[in-house]
């Protein structure tokens, strides 16, 4: 039993951090209409600016704040030079954008860094609780607390502020939105920067709990796949469940399913976006298009 | 003093010509109306006038020539526009609609502009939390022109408002738009086919039939015209 309830506190923690990559796609995916293949590189090529700080001496969390701004920058920065010239054309030109930044992050990153391993400091320390058997490590807090901080902040601009407001309107309908005066552009920019930056913070405490190098996201990235396909493409909270249900599942089906063990893992992301791609392809809490004609 | 004045507008889409040379002018504080057949560019008359298709000519706003200038920057500058179709954010509730349509004023009277509008439509204020897209056509029409209000423009374009609804809600949003315009001395352009309902709340109307305007005068003139009665109004 207490096995169980480890298992589930460490997969919510794991799942913590697929669901903010996974909040990262969908912010991306409601501004444009389109899933950015490059969010698992951005982040780790914001990663690897934090680490290239915290090695000329920067303690590691203003390393990670400091990145995290610079992130939002270079958010806005890839749409304005790269997204721009194809947005509202064919969605297809916008997917091969997103791939060729991809591989562009990638071999940027090796061509910088290496492709070697890198050791990224420990953000929470070591130090652990134990509550009724469980042990909970620090970092599993940590991850949890700051992933809740990051989806109450996000939903605080998306309900309260005029950018926020203006965002939703902007992927709900672009043409009407510049009727009311919106600069469209400068919004989705908005929201690429806002990607880019939570996708930092993510890249950051996957770093911390496992090491660095140039693929570290890859895995991360199909994990975020499955929690937004079950949580909803369009919908920021079902990111964030969906990515605690395929933490859990994920960190279960490999101590309790035999063949499965550490290394077939991957194939619960995979089996589950199958699985809801035949059931209910909006997903949990995704909106299929409701509209009275 | 003249708002608008549009001199020989060409405009369409790819190599079609929609609008060959169309000119017309409104007076500030005057309801204008424009007529004519479906096809005959309507519509494309008012896109080109808020930057959605590409013209040549002259689109003289407030003196300023606005071709050229993107959508988001005409309406800046005080023109509001109740698209065809409505424009609905069917995925925001009414009063975010509302919001979105304030999305450009710094002011604090955006409140009691809100207000104002669940007093001119009072189905809009008890619907306000609502998702828009849950709403009736006659209800969204009537959210898409208090959305345009709230921008507080110094020119509504109104596009073919009676499209698709009932001629008893057709009379009823007349009503209030007319009301609205009076009171707030708005100038409004309207394009419509309903001649007989938009000549008797137009000041002055012009006729435009495949991208020419054939006709103008006042409203009370045109309507008494032996061929706009003949292909308008039914006689």
């Amino acid at each position: 039993m207490e096995q169980f309830l480890q298992d589930v506190v460490n997969g919510i923690a794991d799942g913590s951090i697929y669901g903010a990559v996974a909040l990262a796609l969908v912010l991306i995916f409601r501004a444009t209409g389109v899933v950015n293949f490059a969010q698992g590189e951005m982040a780790m090529f914001s990663t690897f600016i934090a680490w290239g700080l915290t090695e000329a001496g920067i303690s590691v969390w203003p390393a990670v704040a400091i990145t995290i701004a610079l992130a939002f920058v270079g958010g806005m920065l890839i749409e304005r030079v790269l997204v721009r010239p194809v947005e509202g054309g064919e969605p297809l030109a916008l997917v091969i954008v997103t791939l060729g930044l991809l591989i562009l992050l990638n071999s940027l990153a090796g061509w910088i860094w290496g492709f070697n391993n890198r050791a990224f400091p420990n953000l929470f320390g070591d130090g652990s609780i134990t509550v009724g058997g469980v042990r909970i490590d620090w970092e599993s807090i940590g991850i949890i607390a700051l992933m809740l901080g990051v989806v109450a902040v996000v939903w605080l601009i998306f309900q309260r502020t005029k950018i926020g407001l203006a965002m939703r309107a902007v992927s709900n309908n672009p043409e009407s939105s510049r009727l009311s005066g919106i600069a469209v552009g400068r919004t989705l920019m908005f929201g690429w920067g806002l990607a880019a930056a939570v996708g930092a913070l993510a890249g950051a405490l996957v770093a911390s709990r496992l090491f660095l190098d140039v693929n570290f996201m890859g895995s991360v990235l199909i994990y975020s796949f499955a929690a937004a396909t079950l949580g909803g493409f369009d919908s920021p909270f079902g990111a964030v469940v969906g990515g605690w249900i395929i933490g859990v599942a994920e960190t279960l089906a490999g101590d309790y399913i035999g063949f499965i063990g550490a290394d077939l893992k991957i194939l619960v992301p995979l089996g589950i976006i199958l699985a809801v791609l035949m059931v209910r392809p909006s997903g949990l809490f995704g909106s299929p298009e409701v509209a009275r004609a | 003093m003249t708002l608008l004045e549009v001199s020989e507008l060409s405009a369409g889409y790819g190599q079609g010509l929609v609008l060959h040379g169309v000119s017309f002018k409104v007076e500030e504080g005057q309801i204008v109306s424009i007529l004519g057949p479906n096809g005959a560019g309507k519509t494309t008359t008012l896109r080109a006038i808020c930057g959605m298709v590409e013209a040549h000519g002259r689109i003289a706003f407030d003196g300023e020539d606005l071709r050229g200038r993107r959508p988001d920057q005409v309406s800046r500058r005080g023109v509001g526009h109740v698209p065809e179709g409505r424009g609905t954010f069917t995925e925001l509730t009414v009063e975010e609609n509302l919001l979105v349509g304030a999305y450009t004023r710094r002011d604090k009277e955006v409140r009691s502009d809100v207000d104002q509008v669940y007093e001119w439509f009072p189905r809009l204020g008890e619907r306000r939390t609502q998702h828009a897209g849950s709403l009736s056509g006659g209800e969204q029409q009537m959210l898409a022109v208090g959305r345009a209000m709230m921008q507080r423009p110094r020119l509504m374009l109104l596009d073919e408002p009676s499209l698709g609804l009932a001629p008893l809600v057709t009379r009823e949003l007349f009503g209030i738009l007319e009301r609205i315009a009076r009171e707030r001395g708005m100038t409004v352009l309207i394009v419509e086919q309903n001649a007989n309902l938009v000549l008797k709340f137009a000041d002055y109307a012009y006729v435009l039939e495949s991208g020419r305007i054939s006709l103008d005068g006042p409203a009370g003139e045109v309507m008494a015209d032996e061929g706009v009665k003949r292909s308008y109004l039914g006689y």
